[in-house]
């Protein structure tokens, strides 16, 4: 059982990641994106063929999975910075369905829907399944504290006053002289690699990743968990996280209490009370758990 | 001034999750010797739903009787059962959860070779004992270092046979219509390579996705190619949908698929006209054997589908190799005795309740299952198996020939 | 590829668009009326197809019946589903507005997997062979999509022209504030704009269904297309969508010439992205985004 908490754990510490990735771009510079799956896989597989595939080691895998989703997230910055929010949607939504599409149709490079399995872990092998998965969950909360750190700095900074002035007003920001494209560019990528990285160590985690892992379900549990803890707060962002993936793992025992149901119905249940909690919040508490405290300059 | 306890919603968050959890542990039962936990992982729904529940109730049976008779050196089987939902992303969670919660000696029953190639390495890192039904070539090759056997015939040898049979029907011009599997590949690539020893040939070849609604393009592919044998190589939703879109398009040629996919399910969910004359192959159970027709008998069908005969013979090999192993339940203790229960010079038995009296006694066994004699090379293929063809006619599947 | 297959591709491609039309002015009406892209067009389609399923396999109805009644439930289900669950969330913005629209489209997407699963499901209609023509085949069912599609959108044009409700829809697309000075009720003709555009979702969701197979996925997997075409045309522009459906549905087909048939939906979202950067008006939209 405590196995099991601690994979849960990790899995929390994953959608953390997510969840920080979606704070930097929606919550902190105003740009919605419905496509961050897309990201999520596109790191996924650039570790898992680095380190599968090439063989390489893993640090070289999440290490070139951050930068070229990075890279990745810049390019679709530049292409869809000036589109107006729902717009923005559509695209970015757009855009994880076609990484899916080329993930399941190129069998050369990513082996297609059966997806690409045994991908090393971190002396996955070497140490009992136990000591594995603690090594891992000790490696995952690093990587959040990591993020977390760094995004903070971010959101304190000058930096990130500017991301909050284009959030809040784009028109303004670059009357002020402000560089809006830039700044857009260069969130949505550091925003990427963040989600990259989230990807990478899934991989590296679960063992198998496959285009079916990563569904538009995925962005809805991450938007959740922002929404719910808080959009614009990074530890929002991570508390949110966590309480998804408890919810998640709860309505997977509670519908053994109802054992009157076919499996394909608890999966339509569970997956429902998603969609329905994210509503729920969307209408009675948009603002989440921990609303955005708007750091303060210190008046001298 | 005295520091205040902010006792903060996070914190209250996080303790109920800790006591959520803790009351999710299950109460020990001090009164018997630990059960034995067997997990099977089969597909209740998807793709392989027709056999999921039935594969299921042919390992309860066993354990049943298993159960029935004094258990396993006096412990009892407790079967913990998950839905692999024939999707490896739902396997890899449901199997999570019967090792690391359940903490099972053997998965049992994995039908998709997209399922046990995602699951398997689970298992092995695990040493989980992993018994499959799955016959891509590509999964005994998996570094499984031994934790892995499969009772149904390999790509290799399935393809083998239905070379000669294609040969033997005089097909000359054969086109491959294949859904995305890890046996896509192989059986396109062992196909090319065998049909031309009988003057035919693989005059062209197409993968796709299985999880569209229609097919209308690879049709087209398909008869721009003028074969006059299609084969195809799918499963039953997909090729549902092909055979209709191939009558529409007027195609007349031949048509051939694997049991699987093409069932009375299948059958019955279309008009005869349209899978009239459908080939069909599947792995022939040993219908002859004692174990089969108590099966039979017992699931209430007079024909048997390959699997659950196979998963009857899954949960008995498992249960023997731990007896054998004077009860240590571990999957290693299972991968490295189940060899000597199911092949060798011991008594022949067809039941795993005979064969726990005999190994009782000290004696070796031999166990013959109710989908074949059970003898496993040293990557956990099966050696040889026959292959049934059949065809429909009239909306029912009739007997062509053995091969 | 000979002249004939790329005809057939064209063939294909105009049937394929003319379906599509039917949820992309649905879509597009939606956006006009209520300024928000409602990702729960996909949702309503499968209502539609399934509701049409029930009563052609279980009561026996055929085709043309049957597609009214997709029409009816699925616009009904629209109604409901706006004024419950989406018209409270209008107030805080176009974005959360589409973001609970694509939550309540999981939600709805899963009360038909709850009920019906997922497996594929075929209507009961006799499977009839394709026409030939030389090189071209078309099937009947084609054919009748083709006209139901058509029927579907002269009804939507000569209600928007010809009757007062229309003329009233078209004025708050136009101006809101105007319109309602006017004394139009917005909120009545955000009820009608639903019913009848979610209605439109279902049929189309049907027509799909018709001559392959449904599943709870099957709105789901047409939204990227029904969104291009929508965006081609120009977004609020009903005749817009027409020719954008038309165009995608097209481009769609003549992808087969160099690209697998899984990258389909890849096109659409190629089309949303090309048009978003070169002319965001579309082909006939009036409003500059």
């Amino acid at each position: 059982m405590e196995n099991y908490l601690i994979a849960m754990a990790t899995f929390g510490c994953l959608y953390a990641l997510l969840a920080l990735g979606l704070n930097l771009v929606w919550g902190m510079t105003g740009m919605i994106n419905l496509g961050l799956v897309g990201f999520f896989a596109f790191g996924a597989y650039v570790s898992a063929l680095a380190t599968k595939r090439a063989g390489g080691p893993m640090v070289l895998g999440v290490a070139g999975a951050l930068v070229l989703t990075a890279g990745a997230g810049a390019v679709m910055a530049l292409v869809t910075a000036r589109l107006r929010g729902d717009y923005l949607a559509i695209i970015t939504l757009g855009f994880s369905e076609v990484v899916r599409i080329t993930a399941s149709n190129e069998i050369w490079l990513t082996n297609g829907t059966d997806g690409i399995s045994g991908i090393p872990g971190p002396w996955r092998g070497r140490v009992t399944p136990e000591v594995f998965n603690l090594i891992f969950l000790v490696l995952a909360a690093a990587v959040v504290a990591v993020a977390l750190a760094v995004l903070q700095r971010v959101r304190h900074s000058p930096y990130g006053r500017v991301l909050r002035a284009i959030r809040d007003d784009d028109q303004v920001a670059a009357v002020a002289g402000k560089h809006v494209l830039r700044f857009k560019v260069e969130a949505f990528a550091l925003s990427a690699g963040i989600l990259g990285v989230a990807g990478a160590l899934w991989g590296h985690y679960t063992s198998f990743i496959a285009p079916d892992v990563f569904v538009p379900l995925i962005t809805i549990y991450v938007v959740l968990a922002l929404t719910a803890g808080g959009t614009g707060n990074n530890w929002g962002a991570v508390v949110g996280a966590f309480l998804v993936v408890f919810f998640m793992e709860v309505t997977r025992f509670a519908t053994g209490w109802l054992p009157s149901l076919k499996p394909v119905q608890i999966a339509a249940v569970r997956e429902l009370s998603i969609g329905a909690s994210l509503l729920v919040v969307l209408r009675f508490r948009p603002t989440g758990l921990l609303p955005e405290r708007i750091p303060r300059m210190e008046v001298p | 001034m005295t520091a205040q306890t902010h006792i903060s919603r996070r914190m209250v968050l996080t303790g109920a999750a800790a006591v959520a959890a803790a009351g999710l542990v299950p109460p020990r039962t001090w009164a018997q010797p630990a059960p034995i936990k067997l997990g099977t992982l089969t597909p209740l729904t998807g793709a392989g739903g027709s056999y999921g529940p039935s594969m299921r109730r042919a390992m309860e049976y066993v354990a049943g009787e298993i159960n029935a008779a004094g258990g396993v050196l006096g412990r009892q089987i407790q079967l913990v059962s998950e839905d692999d939902q024939t999707s490896p992303e739902a396997a890899v969670r449901a199997a999570r959860k019967l090792i690391d919660v359940d903490r099972v000696v053997a998965i049992m029953g994995t039908w998709a070779s997209a399922v046990t190639t995602a699951v398997a390495p689970l298992c092995w890192e695990s040493k989980t004992f992993l018994t499959t039904v799955s016959g891509s070539d590509t999964i005994t090759q998996l570094p499984h270092q031994g934790y892995l056997i499969r009772t149904q015939p390999n790509t290799h040898l399935q393809i083998g046979k239905l070379a000669d049979f294609l040969i033997s029907m005089k097909a000359r011009r054969v086109f491959v219509l294949s859904a995305q599997t890890p046996f896509a590949l192989p059986s396109q690539r062992r196909l090319t390579e065998l049909l031309p020893k009988g003057g035919g040939e693989v005059v062209g070849a197409v993968i796709y996705d299985k999880d569209k609604a229609t097919f209308r393009s690879e049709i087209d592919q398909a008869l721009r190619a003028k074969p006059d044998m299609i084969y195809l190589n799918g499963y039953t939703p997909d090729c549902t949908v092909l055979l209709k879109e191939l009558y529409k398009a007027g195609y007349t040629g031949g048509k051939v698929s694997q049991g699987y996919a093409v069932n009375q399910k299948l059958l019955d969910s279309m008009p005869a006209e349209v899978s009239d004359g459908t080939y069909a192959a599947s792995p022939s159970p040993a219908v002859e054997s004692a174990g089969y027709k108590r099966l039979a008998k017992f699931l209430g069908a007079s024909d048997l589908d390959p699997y659950s005969c196979q998963c009857h013979d899954h949960i008995s090999l498992v249960a023997l190799a731990i007896a054998r192993a004077k009860g240590e339940a571990t999957g290693t203790a299972v991968r490295d005795t189940v060899r000597k229960i199911s092949q060798g010079p011991g008594v022949k038995v067809d039941s795993a309740v005979e064969g726990l009296k005999l190994l009782a006694q000290g004696k070796e066994i031999n166990f013959e299952g109710a989908s074949g004699p059970c003898d496993f090379t040293d990557i956990g293929d099966i050696l040889d198996c026959q292959i049934k063809f059949e065809q429909a006619k009239g909306g029912k599947l009739v007997f062509v020939k053995m091969i | 590829m000979s002249p004939g297959e790329i005809a057939q591709l064209v063939v294909n491609g105009l049937v394929a668009g003319t379906v599509l039309a039917v949820p992309a002015i649905g879509f597009t009406a939606i956006y006009a009326v209520l300024r928000f892209p409602n990702f729960t067009v996909a949702s309503h389609a499968t209502i539609g197809a399934f509701a049409g399923y029930v009563v052609n396999t279980m009561l026996g109805w055929s085709a043309g019946a049957a597609v009214v009644v997709a029409f009816l439930v699925a616009g009904a289900a629209g109604v409901v589903n706006d004024h419950v669950v989406l018209r409270p969330l209008r107030p805080a913005g176009a974005l959360t507005t589409a973001i609970g629209a694509v939550a309540l489209t999981i939600v709805l997407e899963n009360v038909i997997r709850f009920i019906f699963g997922n497996d594929l499901r075929g209507y009961d209609l006799p499977i009839r062979r394709d026409w030939r023509w030389g090189p071209l085949r078309i099937g009947p069912q084609q054919v009748e999509n083709l006209v139901i599609a058509v029927v579907a959108m002269t009804a939507v044009f000569v209600f928007l022209a010809s009757t007062r409700t229309g003329k009233a829809m078209r004025a708050v697309a136009d101006d809101p504030t105007l319109a309602n000075l006017k004394g139009i009720d917005p909120e009545r003709v955000a009820r009608l704009t639903n019913f009848g555009a979610m209605g439109l979702a279902g049929v189309g969701g049907m027509l799909l269904g018709l001559d392959t197979s449904i599943d709870p996925l099957t709105g789901f997997r047409v939204i990227l297309s029904v969104f291009a075409a929508a965006v081609v045309g120009g977004l609020g522009s009903i005749p817009g969508a027409v020719v954008g459906a038309l165009t995608i549905g097209v481009a769609e087909e003549l992808s087969l010439v160099s690209l697998a048939p899984a990258y389909r939906s890849a096109v659409g979202f190629v089309a949303i992205l090309l048009v978003l950067t070169l002319r965001p008006r579309g082909l006939l939209g009036e409003r500059a985004y």
